[in-house]
């Protein structure tokens, strides 16, 4: 059944404001998702009525705020299929995760003459974690290049991985740029097979599709809340023979059992690592947002955007100047960056904002593979929930009016 | 759409931008970009016998903003010593494009040419 944009909406508060005098068209939603009012009532009632620290007191608020605490952690591996609810840390967001296992797994694995392959699409949250590790440890970073149609050339990969020196291959489940969706499966089950871990970045995918960490192909999982209508806090999932095996990444309370003058033994997962007061109501309202969303159904969601990707590319396609970039809409998720010959991405920014449309414009925490097609920036409009036919209509629109103001005459 | 920002003085520096090219020789010869939003300038100034900006020249690529304010700035500071030039600031270019308030995202556009200036400036030498 087709997603009732209307209803949806009106379940967002945002939507009851106007941009300059314009309805509101949120595009930006890659970059983050607005809230609905149960996510943010999820987060007010724990302020107001179940607030104190988690993990410690003996009195009921303690025990309520912990057990809503350790309720959302329970939401988020359902959500994500994992098997064991002590698989799933609690971190600020998804580049917090990712940094965690560069680090306490990195340190230890990756070693002087090692290879880190991650790919040209990799948003810098997957990147410059591998790339620092690599400098750090005088191992080499290869990337799996882009087609010019946007698509990952696996074809490589074996390459990068017959030697065995591969440690770890690092993947994003969709590109926050091109909306491609790469084979990670596959990927996944190569790297497996030379004895390399698997880190995927599935912050732009977690929100738009369902996700099951069992049958992914991932060692590792990290994703962000606020991208998936949520507060800011993010999400790592990991295997746990791995995360047993790793040291912890932050020290200090919450995350030891006993600490002695000289030395200090750990906690169990997940509290290992999470070191200090976490974002108690930030992570509650995570699973309040699960819940919604759950409640809309993944499925129904990515249906959605898989009917109103093909529409908006098919409409921006319209305006001569403007070039889609990415792959075609069977093969990526629902974004969509662009350019528009004669404009720059600020101007394009800066004159839909002017009709109440937010749009990201720049190089969206992915310089090399804006380098990769020799653009400096782009336009971004990414799709959610709450977007319909309508956003799509009043942003080419808009987009028309942008190219006759500024195109050369 | 209003486009205070977009209005006829700006785009018309924009699309016909003045003093575009490349001085050769040049006392001052800087490439700056803003690696954030692609915003790139390449700015070639000469100094007079009175140490003052005798002309000045720019090429480049970027928004509106970036573009008509490196156009305008070429105009603006003939004529100035390098330490005038070292005391202006947002609300000098501001004034500059027209009385415009430029939003917190568009001000590293604005000041790209003014700091390409200074910092050009130094590297010759001018300016301490």
């Amino acid at each position: 059944m087709p997603l009732d944009v209307p209803a949806i909406r009106s379940e967002f508060p945002i939507f009851r404001r106007t941009i300059n005098g314009k309805r509101l068209v949120y595009l930006d939603s890659a970059a983050s998702s607005q809230k609905p009012q149960a996510v943010i009532d999820a987060m007010v009632h724990v302020w107001s009525h179940s607030y104190a620290n988690v993990h410690r007191g003996l009195y009921t608020l303690a025990e309520e705020a912990t057990m809503a605490y350790e309720d959302a952690r329970a939401k988020v591996a359902r959500f994500v299929n994992a098997s064991d609810v002590a698989e799933v840390i609690n971190v600020r967001n998804a580049t917090e995760g990712i940094n965690l296992v560069a680090y306490s797994w990195g340190e230890q694995h990756v070693h002087a003459g090692d290879r880190i392959v991650i790919t040209e699409l990799e948003h810098h949250a997957n990147l410059v974690p591998w790339q620092q590790l690599a400098k750090r440890k005088g191992a080499k970073l290869a990337y799996i290049p882009v087609t010019d149609d946007g698509l990952l050339d696996i074809t490589v990969l074996p390459g990068l991985l017959d030697d065995g020196r591969t440690k770890v291959v690092a993947c994003s489940v969709m590109s926050n740029v091109l909306g491609t969706l790469p084979p990670v499966v596959e990927i996944a089950a190569m790297a497996h097979a030379a004895g390399a871990l698997v880190v995927m970045d599935g912050a732009q995918a977690a929100p738009h599709m369902p996700i099951d960490v069992q049958s992914i192909g991932a060692d590792f999982l990290a994703f962000s809340g606020h991208k998936l209508c949520g507060p800011g806090v993010g999400v790592l999932w990991g295997r746990r023979e791995l995360l047993e095996a790793m040291p912890p990444f932050l020290f200090g309370g919450d995350m030891i059992l006993t600490v002695k003058r000289e030395d200090s033994k750990w906690n169990a997962l997940p509290y290992k690592f999470e070191a200090g007061t976490p974002a108690i109501a930030e992570v509650v309202g995570l699973g309040a947002a699960i819940d919604y969303l759950t409640g809309i159904g993944m499925p129904a969601i990515q249906e959605h955007e898989r009917r109103l990707l093909p529409y908006a590319i098919a409409r921006l396609s319209e305006i001569p100047e403007l070039r889609v970039l990415g792959p075609g809409p069977a093969e990526r998720g629902a974004v969509v960056s662009f350019t528009l010959e004669g404009v720059h991405p600020h101007d394009i920014g800066a004159l839909l904002d002017e009709e109440g449309i937010c749009v990201r414009a720049g190089h969206h925490c992915a310089q090399p593979i804006h380098d990769r097609f020799c653009i400096p920036a782009s336009a971004r409009a990414s799709f959610y929930i709450y977007n319909d036919e309508n956003d799509v209509d009043d942003l080419v629109a808009a987009l028309r009016k942008t190219v006759s103001l500024l195109a050369r005459r | 759409m209003s486009h205070d920002l977009y209005r006829e003085q700006l785009l018309d520096h924009f699309h016909n931008p003045a003093n575009f090219g490349v001085l050769e020789p040049a006392d001052v010869d800087i490439e700056m970009d803003n690696p954030t939003c692609g915003d790139m300038i390449h700015l070639t100034a000469r100094l007079g016998r009175d140490g003052r900006i005798a002309s000045v020249m720019f090429e480049g690529q970027g928004c509106v903003v970036s573009m008509a304010a490196a156009s305008m700035l070429t105009e603006a500071v003939v004529g100035k010593t390098p330490a005038e030039i070292d005391e202006m600031d947002l609300g000098q270019i501001e004034e500059m494009m027209g009385g415009v308030k430029l939003s917190m995202g568009r001000v590293k556009c604005a000041l790209l040419s003014l700091n390409a200036m200074k910092q050009g400036l130094r590297d010759a030498g001018r300016l301490a």
